[in-house]
């Protein structure tokens, strides 16, 4: 009976295992690269939104390589793939500090998933720069670690609540969110500042993501006949309940929302919602056609790279690596605690806004309102963004063509 | 007088829905019925039914409501080989491996379809989601009619077969006794290889049917695997018809939980009734044999 | 257990416990802390998997109460971390009655199928009362060590899997092991013979819903965050039930060498083969199922008998 030691055995093998594999990619320790590690959704429900955060990074890879890299060495990424669940997302930066060495780590993709690696890299005191985590509990805890380049969840309710204010000044609002961290998050920080603003929620009704019919859910919406509906909707299923809004005659005046499914680039086209899309409000973190230079520059490396148009969250991943090559550059350092410090100081224009991090880590980024017209997203607030008037109020669906 | 109509607008609409459900339960309980196999793939298949639609539609331009005839085709044949090639060999085995084996099978299919067409979301975009039917008060979508009309012609198809011809007789003889069936002179793997494939084709067909009026993505699957299991209990020991019959009771559970309680809970109630009947009658609602 | 295999088994333990001097990187403390963690679930698990023939995969239903347990009496009622980490067992327990109460009657596919209701009712559940659960925003564990958390969590791990190792070596050789693997082989007859079917039945999935609930709160803590989707997920059931079925159901040192070599293989794959990682490993899900098919360790077993008579 010698099985308990085998089994020691066995785990000491597995374990060599463990440590030649993830020093495989490290085989080669060449001088002459410097590792920055990224956490993201390569399988797994948000595989989608973790692609687009990988097609980001290797436009930015090659753009600063091209320009001589940073501190003289080429940028190399360290991946790891969470798949899409949060202690994947923690184990991944437990890998990317002690195996891989990386003094900088950027993501999670979902707000759950860097949520969950907000302690880690705290106590692991390696900075992180979160390109697309809007839940705004990513940003609790007070770390001193953390730094997040896109705007949050209150963001987008009170940018929402500015325009509307500002357009026709509603009194009631349906709030329709789909059951995940992102959805429960933003319908929250919607409705505190809605009622903070004097407007009265008549309506929240919570989903099950990525289901085919919401036809008896926004019945229930129009029975309580809202002025704006307000969507906090992650995936495609954006597209469904436009199509299922017209079929059961939902018509507030204002259909807004929180971005995501409703400001992805297919939404507005024939592969997405096509004419159901249409005088739909969203707000966005950034658009190709954004004022910002470089934009169109993304673009077209995007284009080039995918075939398709960027949505933001590859342009927040792209910048997020554009700050980390800033900060590395300005620290002169491979030194985690420089680097936290470098971020602190940096004060850069990106293709997706300027960046500078406030005392929290946080980056006010503008948040725009765009409105869906003939097909395109368009700017229609703040006033000094703004590229097209907002068409108020939504007309009734029997009355469109 | 609103609340009537919108009750029985839910009701409507929650048939239509549970149409394609017991398309994928129906499948689900062919497999069940004939092998005993909680097949944990059956959303994974399903998704391959919808990119098969979905490639014949992108690159051939074929109507996905007749595109899916294609997944039924191809997803029957892969039934077959994975039957012979994988299944038959542990058939002598506990249930324990061939649950295991179609978790396996279901994390190749959605890896090798993220890895070939992919991680993002596809969908696609036809004439006919735009023609709503109305009858007085009551609005319905063209394309969850055609859905329902060819879902209801297969549910009848299958039942006939089931139950005239001899194919479905000697099914029959071992869903009852798998032990006595080869006594009788039935040929096992011959009706279990075909029962499979049938049971694939059927969800290749749901997944067709509902590629138009939904979206698809590597993962798209794997709630339809839980419904169809809830299906199966609720029609009865792999028992085809009430497996159609728990899929329309599902479909409208469902649009009455979403219009009276919200949305979010449909799962949940979907899961209490299953519960409840286990509990009550574990021989399913529509079922009349013991466990 | 002979005074050699106690000798072994003490051997190992320790063994294991030196294992820190040799692993210090955070990285490796914490796959190791995965490998046994899923090791005690494992061994937990086939208890009832395996010894009773009762095949669960709802067993993510008393993990997510053993999370979620210490998290919310310790969060929302004040409790002190370790006596909130023995209500959270308390109450996993308490479920399991419940839950063997009903599905117990069931037999075979069904009574899978009606754990994994219990844990999607659960997990709906969870999602569905932000005020009391958190819901998706999810809610904070408390940490149960402090300093050199990654070494103290993998003590605690080690001592979960040698706790469970405990049961099942005194499972496999007490009566009341001998009337689980009675009901395993014949309820009918177990049941003629005077064996307490049901009451054997629902004590087994109390020890097992207990062990499974301390791995939960165990994860819970050393992550210090958790979701419903997450510790609630019918993935979590399918891991803990693959580690004892691969390794080899109704062994004693099944689950712990499935635990190893799929954890292990599961991390090695993430960072070689990238994106197809998970094809890889349901690869290798079908070849052992195909050319393993008693598990690893019920192979191994069998290569012995064979060798013995030849």
């Amino acid at each position: 009976m010698k099985r308990p030691t085998a089994c020691v055995r066995l785990s000491l093998l597995a374990l060599s295992l463990v440590q030649a594999a993830a020093c495989k990619e490290g085989a080669k320790p060449e001088a002459n690269t410097f590792r920055i590690g990224v956490v993201t959704s390569l399988t797994g429900p948000a595989a989608a939104f973790g692609q687009a955060h990988k097609n980001g990074y290797t436009i930015a890879v090659a753009e600063l390589n091209a320009k001589g890299g940073v501190l003289g060495k080429k940028v190399e990424l360290v991946y790891y793939d969470d798949q899409s669940k949060p202690d994947q997302a923690v184990q991944g930066v437990s890998k990317l500090v002690d195996q891989d060495r990386v003094p900088l780590i950027l993501g999670a993709y979902s707000s759950e998933s860097t949520r969950a690696i907000v302690p880690a890299v705290t106590q692991k005191q390696v900075p992180l720069l979160m390109p697309t985590a809007t839940a705004d509990n990513v940003m609790e805890s007070g770390s001193a670690w953390v730094f997040r380049i896109c705007a949050g969840s209150g963001a987008y309710a009170s940018a929402t609540l500015d325009f509307l204010k500002n357009n026709g000044a509603p009194k009631t609002l349906a709030i329709v969110y789909e059951n995940t961290n992102f959805g429960q998050s933003n319908a929250k920080s919607m409705k505190t500042a809605a009622v903070a603003q004097g407007m009265t929620v008549v309506d929240e009704e919570a989903y099950q993501a990525s289901s085919p019919d919401y036809k008896a859910l926004l019945q229930r919406v129009k029975d309580k006949d809202p002025e704006v509906v307000y969507f906090a909707s992650y995936l495609l299923d954006a597209t469904t309940l436009m199509r299922q809004s017209a079929e059961v005659g939902l018509n507030p005046k204002y259909f807004t929302s929180a971005g995501t499914g409703f400001a992805a680039a297919e939404f507005p086209t024939d592969k997405g919602a096509g004419k159901y899309a249409e005088l739909t409000f969203s707000v966005s973190q950034w658009l190709p056609s954004a004022k910002w230079a470089g934009s169109k520059e993304f673009d077209d490396a995007f284009f080039k790279l995918t075939g398709a148009h960027p949505a933001y969250h590859a342009m927040e991943a792209y910048a997020a690596l554009v700050v980390a090559a800033a900060a590395v550059n300005a620290a002169k350092s491979d030194q985690p605690a420089a680097l936290r410090d470098a971020l602190r100081q940096v004060d850069l224009a990106t293709p997706f806004g300027p960046i500078k991090f406030d005392a929290k880590g946080q980056n006010p980024h503008p948040v725009l309102i765009t409105q869906v017209q003939a097909a395109q997203y368009r700017v229609v607030w703040p006033a000094d963004a703004a590229e097209a008037k907002a068409v108020i109020p939504t007309p009734p669906w029997s009355q469109r063509q | 007088m609103d609340k009537l109509w919108s009750g029985v607008q839910a009701v409507l609409n929650g048939l239509l829905t549970g149409s394609l459900y017991a398309v994928i339960g129906m499948g689900m309980a062919l497999i069940f019925g004939v092998m005993r196999i909680v097949n944990f793939a059956h959303g994974a298949f399903m998704m391959l039914g919808m990119y098969v639609t979905y490639v014949l539609y992108e690159r051939a331009h074929i109507n996905p409501y007749f595109g899916f005839v294609g997944a039924a085709l191809l997803l029957g044949a892969l039934g077959y080989l994975i039957y012979h090639g994988l299944l038959r060999r542990i058939a002598e085995r506990s249930d324990f491996m061939q649950i295991l084996m179609t978790l396996g099978i279901a994390l190749i299919l959605s890896d090798g379809i993220l890895l070939t067409f992919g991680a993002d979301y596809h969908q696609i975009n036809i004439p006919l989601l735009d023609k709503n039917v109305h009858l007085g008060r009551i609005t319905l979508n063209a394309p969850w009619l055609v859905s329902f009309a060819i879902a209801a012609v297969l549910a009848i198809g299958m039942f006939l077969f089931v139950m005239r011809s001899s194919l479905g007789r000697a099914l029959r003889a071992i869903a009852q006794n798998r032990y006595a069936a080869p006594l009788m002179g039935i040929d096992v793997h011959r009706v279990q290889a075909l029962s499979f494939a049938m049971g694939l084709a059927a969800v290749g067909i749901a997944g067709g049917l509902l590629l138009p009026v939904f979206y698809l993505y590597p993962g798209v699957g794997d709630q339809f695997t839980l419904k169809a299991f809830v299906m199966v209990v609720l029609g009865g020991m792999g028992s085809i018809g009430g497996a159609a019959a728990a899929g329309l009771t599902l479909g409208v559970v469902e649009s009455l939980t979403s219009l009276y309680w919200g949305n979010e809970w449909a799962i949940a109630v979907d899961f209490a009734i299953f519960l409840l009947v286990l509990s009550l009658r574990p021989a399913g609602l529509f079922g009349s044999q013991r466990v | 257990m002979t005074r050699r295999q106690l000798l072994l088994a003490l051997a190992a333990c320790a063994a294991c416990a030196l294992l820190p001097l040799v692993v210090q990187k955070d990285y490796q403390l914490n796959v190791l802390f995965r490998i046994f963690l899923f090791a005690a679930l494992g061994l937990a698990w086939n208890l009832v998997g395996g010894f009773t023939g009762q095949l669960s995969l709802g067993h993510a239903a008393f993990f997510g109460i053993g999370a979620y347990g210490l998290a919310l009496f310790h969060g929302k009622l004040g409790v002190p971390v370790w006596p909130a980490l023995a209500l959270a067992v308390a109450a996993a327990v308490v479920a399991s009655v419940l839950i063997g109460g009903v599905a117990f009657r069931l037999r075979g596919p069904y009574f899978a199928l009606a754990t994994i209701a219990f844990a999607e009712v659960l997990r709906n559940v969870a999602k569905n009362l932000p005020d009391v659960t958190g819901g998706d925003v999810g809610v904070q564990a408390p940490p149960l060590f402090a300093g050199a958390i990654s070494r103290s969590f993998y003590f605690a791990a080690v001592g979960l899997t040698a706790c469970s190792l405990a049961v099942t070596a005194w499972a496999a050789r007490s009566r009341f092991g001998y009337y689980l693997m009675a009901i395993r082989e014949n309820e009918d007859t177990a049941l003629s013979v005077g064996v307490n079917a049901t009451r054997s039945k629902v004590s087994v999935l109390a020890i097992s819903a207990a062990l499974t609930a301390v791995g939960g709160a165990l994860y819970a803590s050393l992550f210090l965050y958790i979701v419903p989707d997450q510790v609630l997920a019918i993935d979590i059931s399918n891991e803990i039930a693959i580690v004892a079925m691969l390794g080899g159901a109704g062994t004693v040192l099944g689950p712990i060498v499935g635990a190893i070599i799929l954890e292990t293989a599961s991390e090695v794959f993430k960072n070689v083969f990238h994106e197809a990682h998970l094809l890889i490993y349901g690869v290798l899900i079908l070849l052992v199922v195909l050319f393993l098919p008693e598990g690893i360790v019920g192979a191994l077993k069998t290569l012995r008998r064979r060798r013995g008579k030849g």
